[in-house]
């Protein structure tokens, strides 16, 4: 199965260099590719990379490779910011929904992360760096996610993103309704569409109630000791909501109709808070304006619909449209197999739309950054962005493009060559 | 439901009259091979245990007047074994119990009903009449829990003798329980939502001994809180007095339960860990009371397509050769049977993936001991320590050797008789 790379041999000098790499401090010098940095610079050809303690230290066209660097010969390949998934269920460890409760904003799944799940290598090999992973959609409000660095190797803690803000799984429509799939036991409220606005509705009224306990309560913490009440009962699942409403936590909306995506804003305006992505959101074509004037991202499929009555509705160009109506769109996986190459989805962007070349890598770079709040961080080639590149045998979305090697913070975790070789 | 006091063992066979008196046990056993495990092993050696306790072991130990005096020609003494987390003495599970083992004795409990219960007691539920079998393979001491639920309450640590369950008790409560597992049809129903509860759990604990240490500061003129018996059963494990044990089955567990550790500043040791090999230098670094289970292929979830029985399979495989991975890491640890149907055949097979005999031995006397706070009074044959001892007819924790006597509390327990008795002890006591 491993084919050999053609001439120039890249993975071949991969394979030398990647276990100083893994080590090292030293720079590392990533030369003469094609660079899509899908930042300010453009496109850079036969330019070079310059890492320093995992952070871009340089790039350019006329950038040197430092005296003592490691130097990764990228001369015919691609080089871009590594793949970010803004839907995931990678890694999680017994049961990505906890389904037993319409409300669960307790649950993390940063508490069960499986920091040996294969997948994360295999999407390694389909240059995702990146992925945000979230709990089921079985419930109107489910757990708080957890965005991952593919840090292969590394232990559960160690994948985890710092920094990156906190962030909660919504889902509306026929999964928290149950009219998609079941679960044993008693039937729950919600059975309806109603039924899931009213349970959202309910918990933050709830979470309203719990902030104003802890303020009543902080205001009160300065007098004696002797007359200072007893603080409230902390509650997980009201304190998340109470952190949503604050801005804090970032909502992922499951969605697909449009009636609900509007349902959905007219909701969180009214409480004051932001829908950060509408996920799949087969339909926000139909609401791109209402979506774009939110402020909410939209991270939906490329091509992928009619697998239920509520997906019926959709169109290969919904990312194109929304796109032009000035939503940030992303296409992710939601798949740890699609995961592996999502290059291919953005690719389909530009045959259905027009979306241009770089517009659509950025929606599954840098929008999906700005989805998840660590464009900062990540999501283009920039100097001072954490060094998180994928290099590509042609232009990414070539049909017989594939991924030579993957680096996370400089450091690469996933090298074909090597990485073949041990199999 | 007496059987270990119908002596029938030729060694003893002069006894009976004297041990049904139970007067005041006192025993010698002579010329025995003894297995200290805290101290060299003497090839021939004397153990002397008066009113319960170890009162002498040595070489050159005289059986003090008015002891019986057993000949342990032949035979090799060991510190009773200790069953660190299980069921030993629950009743058995209901399909078992139908089959009709229970003759007069009444009705089994029924599992508790409540699975998030923490103020459940073991001990409640403790059949002496269930320690038979395990008594009779050498084990004399249990750490008892339910198995089922993600809160089963608390565990008690008794001896395998006595005709009470309140007399077999070492340590009531010993610990507090929260197995890593999922309830079907309500929360919670994954592995993120038990670690929810459980932390949910910890700050209504922490919130409830808050409440009642305001009130009994000045009682007056406040309303009291109201009593909760499972917030109440938290709070010795808060206070520090008493471990969390938390069970679970993946590397990852381990790594949770640290983390609750550090979260709520508590004392916490860990159950089952069939992977814990993999985290020997955390294990080690934190020094956790580690509680292996040899129970290799528990029962699992309906597994869903060929990958899922490979992994299993690795799964397996991995968990027998973790005990001896740890000892090879320098990580000590109770060997537990963790409801497994065969303890020592699950030791056995732990012995075949290479972990030493003299390790496995440790792991269920002085290791188990320590690993359950109890070092100080059992676990190794040492003056002043409880009289728990074993005669086995050969090297302990083989196939062939069968237990020939167990004292439990210095109480001399017999084995039931074998299908195919051996017809001298000399015979039996060669490997």
């Amino acid at each position: 199965m491993t084919r050999r790379p053609p001439a120039g041999s890249v993975g071949a000098a991969v394979l030398v260099l990647a276990a100083a790499v893994q080590a090292a401090e030293e720079p590392v010098a990533i030369v003469g590719g094609t660079i899509l940095t899908v930042g300010p610079q453009g496109t850079i050809e036969k330019g070079t990379v310059v890492i320093r303690d995992g952070k871009i230290a340089a790039v350019g066209k006329d950038v040197t490779a430092p005296a003592g660097a490691t130097v990764i010969d990228a001369g015919g390949r691609y080089v871009i910011p590594g793949i970010i998934d803004a839907h995931s269920h990678t890694a999680i460890e017994a049961g990505v929904n906890e389904c037993s409760d319409a409300v669960t904003a307790e649950v993390r799944i940063a508490d069960v992360i499986d920091h040996r799940d294969v997948n994360i290598h295999r999407e390694l090999a389909g240059g995702v760096t990146t992925v945000n992973v979230l709990h089921g959609s079985c419930n109107a409000i489910g757990g708080q996610n957890a965005v991952l660095k593919l840090r292969w190797g590394k232990g559960p803690d160690d994948l985890v993103f710092e920094q990156a803000p906190r962030g909660i799984k919504f889902a509306l429509g026929e999964n928290p309704k149950r009219s998609n799939f079941t679960v044993p036991g008693v039937r729950r409220y919600p059975a309806t569409r109603m039924g899931v606005e009213a349970v959202i509705r309910e918990a933050f009224e709830e979470a309203r109630a719990y902030e104003r306990e802890w303020d009543a309560y902080g205001a009160k913490a300065g007098s004696a000791a002797a007359e200072r009440p007893l603080p409230p009962r902390r509650n997980l699942r009201l304190e998340a909501l109470r952190d949503v409403l604050d801005g804090k936590v970032l909502v992922h909306a499951h969605c697909y109709r449009a009636d609900e995506i509007l349902m959905l804003i007219r909701l969180a305006e009214e409480f004051g808070f932001k829908i950060r992505t509408f996920q799949h959101v087969l339909e926000g074509y139909k609401v791109a304006a209402e979506i774009a004037r939110h402020g909410a991202g939209a991270s939906t499929f490329s091509d992928w619909w009619a697998y239920k009555l509520e997906a019926f509705d959709a169109t290969p160009y919904n990312a194109a449209i929304m796109a032009a109506h000035g939503v940030t769109v992303s296409l992710n996986s939601d798949s740890d197999e699609l995961a592996r190459r999502l290059y291919w989805e953005a690719a389909k962007a530009v045959k259905y739309g027009g979306v241009s070349e770089t517009e659509a890598l950025k929606m599954v770079t840098l929008n999906p950054a700005w989805q998840l709040g660590i464009d900062g961080r990540v999501g283009s080639i920039e100097v001072g962005k954490d060094a998180d590149i994928a290099i590509f045998s042609a232009h990414p979305f070539a049909p017989d493009a594939r991924v030579e090697a993957t680096l996370v913070d400089g450091v690469v975790y996933f090298d074909r060559a090597r990485d073949g070789s041990a199999r | 439901m007496r059987r270990g006091r119908a002596l029938s063992c030729l060694t003893v066979a002069i006894l009976p009259a004297l041990v049904e008196g139970g007067k005041e046990d006192l025993y010698a056993i002579t010329g025995a091979r003894v297995i200290t495990v805290s101290g060299p092993t003497l090839e021939v050696g004397t153990v002397v245990m008066r009113d319960g306790v170890i009162e002498a072991v040595g070489r050159d130990v005289r059986p003090p007047v008015g002891a019986r005096v057993l000949s342990g020609k032949g035979l090799t003494l060991s510190p009773g074994l200790i069953d660190g987390f299980g069921g030993v003495g629950l009743p058995a599970p209901p399909p078992r119990a139908a089959g009709g083992s229970g003759g007069a004795a009444p009705a089994p409990a029924p599992s508790p009903s409540n699975p998030l219960a923490p103020q459940t007691m073991a001990l409640e539920r403790l059949r002496p009449s269930e320690v038979v079998q395990a008594r009779d393979s050498g084990v004399t001491t249990a750490l008892v829990i339910d198995r089922e639920g993600v809160l089963p309450g608390q565990s008690v640590l008794v001896n395998l003798g006595g005709d009470e369950a309140e007399a077999m008790v070492l340590k009531q409560p010993a610990a507090l329980h929260l197995h890593m597992a999922t309830l079907r049809r309500q929360y919670p129903s994954s592995l993120m939502g038990t670690e929810a509860y459980a932390r949910q759990a910890l700050y209504d604990a922490v919130r409830y001994r808050d409440a009642w240490a305001a009130y009994e500061k000045s009682p007056r003129g406040r309303r009291r809180p109201a009593y909760d018996a499972a917030l109440a059963a938290w709070q010795a494990v808060l206070a520090g007095t008493q471990p969390l044990v938390v069970t679970g089955q993946r590397e990852n567990d381990v790594r949770r339960a640290l983390a609750l550790a550090d979260e709520f500043k508590i004392q916490v040791a860990v159950a089952g860990a069939p992977q814990a090999w993999r985290v020997a230098p955390i294990l080690q670094a934190r020094g956790v009371p580690l509680l292996v289970s040899v129970n290799f292929d528990p029962p699992r979830a309906a597994s869903f397509g060929a990958e899922d029985v490979e992994k299993e399979r690795r799964e397996i495989e991995e968990a027998e050769r973790n005990p001896a991975e740890l000892h090879k890491a320098g990580v000590p640890f109770a060997l537990v049977s963790a409801w497994a149907p065969d303890f020592l055949a699950g030791v056995r097979k732990a012995i075949e993936k290479g972990l030493p005999r003299e390790a496995a031995l440790r792991a269920l006397t002085l290791d188990a001991a320590r690993a359950l706070g109890v070092a100080d009074r059992t676990g190794s044959l040492e003056a002043g320590k409880i009289a728990n001892v074993v005669a086995w007819s050969g090297d302990p924790l083989t196939a062939e050797a069968e237990v020939k006597m167990v004292f439990v509390d210095g109480r001399l327990y017999e084995p039931e008789e074998r299908p195919e008795p051996s017809p001298s002890p000399s015979a039996g006591a060669t490997p």
